[in-house]
């Protein structure tokens, strides 16, 4: 563990806070083993690795939190004993929903000014609030205090929670997974955030599995794995020269915006069935023609030879505002259409509306005008509406695997359950079935009768997969189900749903991501921007030559750390 | 929501609580209708000689069309006029006027101590969770709760009142003035106190047990927020809202005059009021209290959500 510091040639003063040597055990299973670091100040010190590795175990042991009945050894010190700011993966989590968000800020700020004579103590600590949400880049804190948390964007909750930890006087500042889950535009506004706060003379120690942003901030990595540190080291030269194996699978599991026709793509992508391969092999078992023109991976699927099978026109879907009579029109779509073995990747910032094209495609979003068309008849608006085919034909895999499943049933006989809903198959033959796809997707029979809380995120997404492939739909609505999953594990969904689309059963796919690099894995993209399709066209073509300013803004916000130093 | 959202809100609110009210008086009236007998039958007593009946039924004007006299009654409701009552010929605002004070002081007892012991147990428990006085507190109040409040206001009578003498059984001799007689308010508001207790406790240690275990709470004790403060400022705000739904409900159901209770302890509220001019068929008090009714049940309903949408204010959202 002295490795790191004889790397670092510069100078950076004393560290603020420091782990040595420490190990946390929870009923017998160790967690984090043998782990240290130290957290200089004006520095970014990252923890790299897939979930699971003991990330957020180390993170929280800086600010003394600990599991619930873990055994600790080893040391962790803080500057001075001084507090320590936590950046949590979701702000908004930390924020109370039901106080204005004043609440915890002045709670904080009150007890730094006991000494002050009482009359004098509420404008002192209102002061101080203001400032730290001034240097939190808040500057209108006057009427941000007022504010419930909901009433905030996640950017300015993100700021508010800076702002406590600024205001807490905090030297050092833990960030969770700050932009797990977040388009590239607020992406590249959170790095700028946290830099800030680095070049003040903090110790940012952050927590992550995004690549691009480690890249963008750290000056330290540390690679973990299953609770240890296999590699660390000067952030230039882990990510040039790699010397661990683990750090050289994780830097090469970054998927890379798909170059078709050039060859220095990632090797292991070619056989893997990347959209292309798909495109080439064809399908003629869908549709009337067999033999249609083949030479579509420019331009998608040529429209005049298959009828769709999911069409949208004419879409107009609505959110209802409970106090006005009006509502406000959430996605305009006038035409969208995917065809048999495809798959259309939807592409926008959070808030554009995706989701709610996705839900109106499987009947849980009513308030819309216009049609959805299942092989050119119209699906009714409501999933109570549709007939039993109907709804086993487009199915849906929501981001939140964990809350898809009843958490006291085991994770088998609810995937084997669509089979007998959707298809009146008889229940044993449905938990065979369902037992051969989820081998397929590489869940084993012993682990897929457990529970759901015993499976890790990656592995209940899969099991969420097979749950909808047991309906045997046409169409599989995928909603963000690789935001929130480490890079290794979202490539090995990415890597299934390119096997689903090259299986002979003509499914369709809609991937609903605010993730270019996931987009990449489609044969076509549409773009939404604030409830429009801005653009919509062949993979290659939207990803490197964009015509819409809005998506030349989302592949500019995502080049800089996406691909410019592609490892390989 | 906004301001103006919230005053739209309540506006229809108010609208769709003003038409219930009358569809719940309509109700009564057609139900009071269908009973058989009338006043006059009542009036009769003893001997229910036909032409007596007639007479009186005609002194009384009950001898008109079902819809003359709903439409008199409703005319003289819209002047505020609650009409007669046909047993005595008192107004019926009197009854209810009179039948209110008791009611009103039984109510007000009864939430005063309802609110400091529901909340208090309710967050004692929650910060023991699991623990002995969690497991004492929810195995109590959940025990409290089955019993019915006329079987418990039987038992507490039998102990209290006649084997131990403690108590006076019931309110019988002391007119509508209990405050004037506190002992006799004591037994009323245990019974009336000991249900509501234990939902409310319930319902504030499940929220409260949620809000201490969320993110939130955490963030508060990490910062070095103290542990009653976490509780009381940060945690319980959270656990609030379904408790004011439930505390609206209880208030309710308290000034709409318990009528067990009442009858049990012989109170002169509203519910005995309520209980007598149903016997007696005097159909325009069953109605004046219907709308009484009526109104209170809404504009506590009201006041719940408004209060509510203040303590979880994402959920306004979606009113």
């Amino acid at each position: 563990m002295k490795r790191y510091d004889d790397e670092d040639g510069r100078s950076a003063g004393e560290p603020l806070a420091e782990i040595v040597d420490l190990r946390v055990e929870v009923g017998g299973r160790v967690i984090v083993d043998g782990v240290g670091l130290r957290a200089l100040p004006g520095r970014v010190t990252a923890l790299v690795g897939a979930s699971g590795s003991g990330k957020t175990t180390t993170g929280l042991a800086l600010l003394g939190e600990f599991p619930a009945g873990a055994r600790v050894t080893g040391r962790v010190r803080v500057a001075a004993g001084g507090p320590v700011g936590y950046v949590p993966q979701h702000p908004a989590a930390v924020l109370n929903p039901a106080r204005r968000v004043s609440a915890l800020l002045m709670d904080i700020a009150r007890a730094q000014v006991r000494d002050l004579p009482r009359p004098a103590r509420r404008a002192a600590a209102r002061e101080r609030v203001l400032r730290a949400l001034a240097d939190a880049q808040l500057p209108d804190g006057e009427t941000l205090l007022r504010r419930y948390p909901h009433q905030l964007s996640g950017g300015q909750q993100q700021r508010v929670v800076l702002a406590q930890a600024l205001l807490l006087g905090a030297r050092v500042v833990v960030a969770d997974e700050p932009t797990t889950g977040q388009d590239a535009l607020t992406k590249s506004r959170v790095v700028d955030q946290l830099a800030a706060v680095a070049a003040r003379g903090f110790a940012v120690v952050l927590l992550s599995h995004d690549l691009d942003v480690v890249r963008a901030l750290a000056d330290e990595i540390h690679v973990m794995r299953a609770g240890r540190i296999v590699e660390s080291g000067r952030a230039q030269r882990v990510w040039l020269a790699p010397r661990h194996e683990w750090t050289r699978e994780l830097l090469r599991s970054r998927p890379s915006l798909p170059d078709t026709t050039e060859p220095d793509r990632p090797e292991d992508a070619t056989e893997k069935g990347r959209p292309e391969d798909a495109e080439e092999q064809g399908r003629p078992k869908e549709g009337a023609e067999p033999d249609r023109p083949e030479d579509a991976t420019e331009q998608g699927r040529p429209k005049a030879a298959a009828v769709p099978v999911l069409r949208v026109r004419n879409l107009i879907a609505r959110h209802r505002d409970g106090s006005r009579r009006g509502a406000a029109v959430a996605v305009r779509a006038s035409e969208l259409a995917l065809y048999a073995g495809q798959c259309l990747a939807v592409v926008g910032r959070s808030g554009s509306g995706k989701t709610t094209l996705a839900r109106c495609l499987a009947g849980l979003h009513r308030d819309h005008d216009g049609e959805v068309l299942l092989d050119s008849a119209p699906l009714p608006r409501s999933l109570r509406d549709r007939r039993r085919d109907q709804l086993a034909a487009v199915q849906y895999v929501f981001q939140d695997a964990r809350a898809a499943f009843d958490e006291h049933r085991p994770v088998l006989s609810q995937v084997a359950r669509t089979a007998v809903r959707l298809r009146g198959a008889d229940p044993g033959a449905a938990e065979a079935e369902a037992l051969t796809t989820l081998a397929r997707l590489g869940l084993p029979a012993e682990l897929v009768r457990r529970r759901p809380a015993r499976l890790s995120g990656g592995e209940l997404q899969r099991a969420a997969l097979a749950r909808a492939l047991l309906a045997q739909p046409r169409v599989l609505l995928c909603d963000e189900i690789t935001s929130g999953l480490d890079t290794v594990t979202r490539r090995g969904i990415l890597d299934v749903l390119t096997a689903l689309l090259d299986g002979d059963d003509g499914l369709s796919l809609v991937l609903i991501t605010h993730d270019l690099d996931t987009a990449a894995v489609a044969h076509r993209v549409a773009v939404l921007d604030d409830g429009q399709i801005v653009e919509q066209g062949p993979t290659h073509r939207i990803l490197t030559a964009p015509r819409h300013p809005f998506t030349a803004s989302l592949t500019a916000a995502a080049a800089p750390r996406g691909r410019a130093t592609g490892p390989g | 929501m906004s301001g103006s959202g919230l005053r739209s809100f309540v506006a229809r609110r108010l609208l769709l609580g003003a038409a219930q009210t009358v569809a719940v008086v309509l109700l009564v009236f057609a139900l009071t209708e269908a009973l058989p007998g009338d006043a006059a039958i009542a009036l009769a007593g003893d001997q229910p000689d036909p032409e007596r009946v007639a007479a009186i039924r005609e002194a009384l004007l009950l001898d008109r069309p079902v819809l003359e006299r709903l439409g008199d009654w409703a005319a003289g409701l819209a002047h505020g006029d609650f009409g007669t009552s046909l047993a005595s010929g008192r107004p019926v605002s009197r009854y209810i006027a009179d039948g209110f004070g008791p009611t009103l002081l039984l109510a007000a007892l009864t939430v005063a101590l309802l609110v400091p012991i529901g909340f208090g147990l309710g967050v004692l428990a929650a910060r023991h969770e699991g623990g002995l006085v969690d497991r004492l507190v929810s195995g109590l109040t959940l025990a409290v709760y089955a019993v019915p409040e006329f079987a418990l206001g039987v038992l507490l009578v039998t102990v209290f009142a006649l084997r131990l003498g403690w108590l006076p059984p019931t309110a019988v001799g002391y007119g509508t003035d209990l405050l004037a007689h506190p002992a006799a308010l004591v037994l009323p508001v245990l019974v009336l106190l000991s249900r509501p207790v234990c939902s409310l406790v319930r319902l504030v240690r499940a929220g409260m047990v949620d809000a201490l275990a969320s993110p939130y709470a955490a963030h508060a004790r990490r910062y070095g927020v103290p542990g009653a403060r976490v509780r009381y400022a940060h945690a319980l705000p959270n656990a609030l809202a379904p408790a004011a739904q439930q505390l609206a409900r209880t208030v309710d159901w308290l000034l709409c005059g318990v009528i067990v209770v009442e009858a049990l302890f012989v109170v002169p509220g509203l519910g005995t009021v309520l209980l007598n001019a149903v016997a007696e068929r005097d159909v325009p008090v069953v109605q004046g209290l219907a709308v009484v009714f009526g109104v209170l049940t809404v504009v506590l309903n009201l006041g719940a959500d408004v209060i509510a949408h203040r303590l979880a204010p994402r959920a306004g959202v979606a009113a």
